[in-house]
């Protein structure tokens, strides 16, 4: 009767054409809201450097860069940069791969300790090195004073042992990951047609490997050169980029020549992030399955086992050392000078003020950063929009781009209404929120690979609605993501010097930036206690991490940054 | 017999192996001739490749011995053993040309140059790639790769070659065309070779000798026919191709007529003595499916004959499957060419058993 005269069309209100419209354009919505919040919180503090660096009152200019390339300090200030970089990575790569051959191809017995060994760093920020550097080499070292030891720990040679301590695992990582993967049947193919171990190594192991410790070798590069806390401790008169920029913004207010330093600073790394993500992605050599053939460990050679086992020995036992130190002068009046045992360093309340103030600053960043990164991961892996993958790289940017500069960054651009962050503590959060949100990102996408989309779409024929299966079926699948994200997140934010030493103010003060400054005044106990305190509530959280990957099989320890400072 | 064929070239001597507590080979010992190819076939986990493995010298046994030409070799690494590997995923080196990968050991042996050349040209020729040396490994099919894989471990004449699960990544057909090279190849070059593999149809098609493994034991060696014809248990019978098993007693022999009976759930069945059978033994009968016959009306003058009916039967062209049920016994039975005579399921059918079936001994 009603549909007599033709086709009946229902007519809805507003309201229902609004519900439908979100319903069916949500993950559009979302994905711009969150490209509006990487374009604030990472794009515009860069660009604010950018464009502090080129202005001055008489509309842009060049002279700032100009100074910078003609006047001998700063020059010498970039090429100290690029040689500690340099010399750096080499080290850590030759190291890293002594050791992920030992612990992939070497006697059983020694796998694990080796193993956990070179992974310690990983639970403490990278200055833990020099603080422990002090201890042993200091004016008022242990080695210096008992064995007369004249070594000028204070300047390059300094900074370039620290470095190196602090960033071996995140080499050894990586290339013991690629060499786990290398088919085991390629070494023994060489094996039995013939060659010794040390050609093996040379014309196959080697060769084959050489993607992935390229790869490894640009992410330490980065770090090395974006690394603040070392640097400052124990650069001494030796200028380097990172610190420098501390020094001119901090020290003598100059937000042009500091603007000019990060821009200077930040070239390298941009443009080592685009060789890394999109140059060396397709450089992989494949081979024809089969079964996986556990490797079998063989009987290495003298002429590999010997220089391997030392060299993995040495950068050990320096890494156990370093943390004993750091440990002992936790609990000693002054290390080498007073071992009186005393608990006073434990129980300074500054101390625990600064603990308390950097977990309730990293909880808060944890939290909104798994948000996001959660979120950023569904709109990456499921919008169908154009500019996803612009918004996958930027988001993954973040740890590419050196801290100082972030933190300069928020200063400029966080200064004045309409957002003014200052001085607040949502700044000290934002920003390690932006900076670690690679890891939370790409957990959150490479579990959405794992479900097939015709869940969610199965959800939706079942009668659904978005924000439905959003909520019923894809947020109990991403929950081990979002978790590895604010664990992660929280983590790195505890430690993390290099921003926040920017963005702290007065009377709120950060576990990491009372460490740097305890160190620079030279009050090691201290320093060393605080760094101490830092390393429990990391380890700890690391067990959480552990046993979320244990459980839902999500391994977070080949994921990029590890803890980046 | 030429005397090369009775000579052992490689012996296996009580060989053990333990993954932790687990022991994957339980006392392995055989011999093996030269220029015979034996096949090591068994299901997943039965020990094959940890074997081969250690015939290559990438896996250290626990005890026994692995004799080459007369001397012990298994405490020497793969490097320094006369036996070459083909894996089963090629290994090949993916940064090297496919004469770089052939080269490889010669160049190891400090070849001349001219030499290293002539020889690999010899071996593409021989494997039929002339002309392909330049060739970057990720630029070959399958069973080019397969092929270079071959060349390679040729390459420095071992006295063994060990090939594992060399067929596996290719597809179906390439895989009988390289099945059947690969037997050419070994027969011309009359190179001792072991190979393993999980498929009993390939094991039959390509040996001299198949070594049947099972849970870390050798439970027959033999060649295909005997494996085929004359199983010794009933993994084996099962193993290399569909049976009946057919449960009964023997209740007479006859030495003198070369004849015995066995009285089983569907009747008296009577067959040829093999082995020394006696009245009283328990016994299975092994009846394979092509050896059945089947027909619609009954046979004369043919012993052995039972009726039944037809439960299931697939029209496969060339032959007929079927299943059919006797006295509550279930036979599967494939009657080749079988033209416009094909048995709809409930048709009453013949079933004839020849009498030269094989006999297992139950316990």
């Amino acid at each position: 009767m009603a549909k007599a005269g033709g086709l009946y069309v229902p007519q809805s209100n507003l309201w229902e054409r609004v519900k439908t419209f979100i319903n069916a354009e949500l993950v559009n919505i979302l994905a711009v809201v969150l490209f509006l919040l990487l374009v604030i919180f990472l794009l515009y503090p860069i660009i604010a450097v950018l464009i502090k660096s080129v202005k001055d009152p008489q509309g842009l200019t060049l002279s700032y860069y100009f100074k910078f390339f003609t006047k001998g300090y700063y020059f010498r200030s970039l090429l100290n940069t690029l040689l500690l970089g340099f010399i750096n990575t080499v080290v850590c790569l030759v190291v890293g791969f002594c050791l992920a051959y030992l612990t992939t191809r070497g006697p059983l017995g020694l796998r694990k300790p080796l193993k956990i060994v070179t992974m310690m760093p990983l639970i403490a920020p990278p200055y833990l090195f020099a603080i422990s550097l002090i201890i042993l080499f200091g004016h008022n070292g242990i080695m210096t004073k008992a064995f007369g030891i004249q070594w000028s720990l204070y300047g390059f040679t300094g900074v370039v042992v620290a470095q190196t301590l602090a960033f071996i695992p995140l080499a050894y990582l990586m290339i013991e990951n690629t060499l786990r993967s290398l088919n085991p049947n390629l070494e023994e193919s060489a094996y039995d047609l013939g060659a010794s171990e040390v050609r093996i190594i040379r014309t196959i192991t080697i060769p084959l490997l050489a993607p992935g410790i390229l790869k490894a070798g640009l992410l330490v590069f980065v770090m090395t050169i974006a690394e603040f806390g070392n640097a400052a401790i124990l650069g001494g008169r030796t200028p380097f980029l990172a610190p420098d920029t501390y020094t001119m913004i901090i020290g003598e207010a100059d937000f042009e020549m500091g603007s000019v330093l990060s821009i200077v600073l930040i070239i390298p790394c941009i443009i080592i992030f685009f060789l890394h993500n999109y140059m060396l992605t397709g450089k992989k050599f494949t081979t024809i399955g089969g079964k996986p053939v556990a490797s079998e460990p063989r009987k290495m050679t003298p002429f590999v086992k010997i220089p391997f086992l030392f060299i993995s020995c040495a950068a050990g036992l320096a890494i156990v050392i370093c943390f004993g130190m750091v440990l002992m002068a936790s609990f000693t009046k002054i290390l080498g000078v007073n071992n009186e045992l005393v608990l006073t360093h434990i129980k300074n309340f500054d101390s625990n003020l600064a603990i308390y103030n950097s977990i309730k600053v990293s909880l808060v960043a944890a939290f909104i950063g798994a948000i996001i990164g959660t979120l950023l991961a569904y709109v990456i892996v499921r919008g169908k929009f154009f500019g996803r993958n612009f918004i996958e790289m930027i988001s993954l940017s973040g740890f590419a781009l050196p801290g100082t500069v972030i933190g300069i960054g928020y200063l400029l651009a966080f200064n004045a209404p309409p957002l003014k962050l200052t001085g607040g503590i949502m700044i000290l959060a934002l920003n390690c929120v932006f900076r670690f949100l690679a890891v939370g990102v790409e957990a959150g996408i490479s579990k959405l690979h794992q479900i097939n989309i015709e869940i969610e779409e199965a959800s939706s024929d079942l009668g659904a609605n978005f924000l439905t299966t959003f909520y019923k079926i894809v947020l109990p699948i991403m929950f081990p993501a979002f978790i590895a994200g604010f664990i992660y997140t929280f983590m790195t934010a505890l430690v993390s010097l290099s921003a926040v030493v920017f963005l702290v103010s007065p009377g709120f003060e950060l576990a990491a930036v009372r460490i740097f400054d305890r160190a620079v005044y030279g009050e090691i106990g201290n320093a060393s206690a605080t760094t101490m305190k830092l390393v429990v509530i990391v380890i700890f959280c690391m067990v959480i991490l552990n046993y979320i990957t244990k459980k839902t099989g999500f391994d977070i320890s080949q994921k990029k940054g590890s803890v980046t400072v | 017999m030429s005397t090369n064929d009775s000579m052992p070239v490689l012996i296996l001597n009580d060989i053990h192996k333990f993954y932790d507590r687990l022991e994957v080979l339980k006392g392995i010992s055989m011999e093996v001739n030269k220029g015979e190819l034996v096949t090591f076939v068994g299901p997943s986990g039965c020990g094959k490749t940890t074997l081969l493995r250690i015939i290559g010298g990438f896996t250290n046994l626990d005890s026994g011995e692995v004799i080459l030409d007369g001397k012990k070799i298994h405490h020497l690494p793969p490097n320094l053993r006369d036996t070459r590997i083909c894996f089963q995923n090629y290994a090949l080196f993916p940064h090297m040309t496919v004469a770089e990968n052939i080269s490889y050991g010669l160049k190891i042996k400090k070849w001349k140059k001219g030499k290293i050349q002539e020889r690999v040209e010899e071996l593409l020729k021989l494997v039929q790639l002339e002309g392909l040396g330049g060739r970057m490994i990720d630029k070959l099919s399958g069973g080019q790769q397969q092929r270079v894989a071959l060349a390679r471990a040729l390459s420095l004449e071992p006295k063994v070659l060990l090939l594992d699960e060399p067929l596996s990544n290719l597809d179906a057909n390439l895989r009988l065309t390289m099945r059947g090279e690969i037997r050419k190849l070994q027969e011309r070059l009359k190179i001792t070779t072991i190979f393993v593999t999980h498929d009993q149809f390939e094991a039959m098609s390509i040996s001299d000798r198949i070594v049947v493994m099972k849970e870390g034991v050798i439970q027959q060696v033999g060649s295909p026919i005997e494996i085929y014809e004359r199983p010794i248990n009933e993994f084996i019978a099962g193993f290399v191709g569909f049976v009946n098993f057919l449960a009964g007693v023997v209740d007479m022999v006859d030495i003198g007529f070369n004849k015995a009976t066995a009285s089983t759930p569907i009747g008296i069945i009577e067959f040829v003595p093999e082995r020394n059978i006696n009245v009283g033994d328990k016994v299975k009968l092994v009846v394979r499916p092509e050896t059945i016959n089947i027909s619609g009306s009954e046979p004369t003058g043919i012993t052995n004959t039972f009726q039944g009916e037809v439960e299931i039967g697939m029209y496969v062209g060339s032959l007929a499957k079927y299943t059919v049920m006797i006295k509550g016994e279930k036979f599967i039975i494939d009657q080749p060419n079988p033209r416009e005579t094909f048995f709809k399921p409930r048709e009453k059918v013949y079933l004839s058993i020849p009498g030269n079936i094989h006999v297992l001994k139950r316990n």
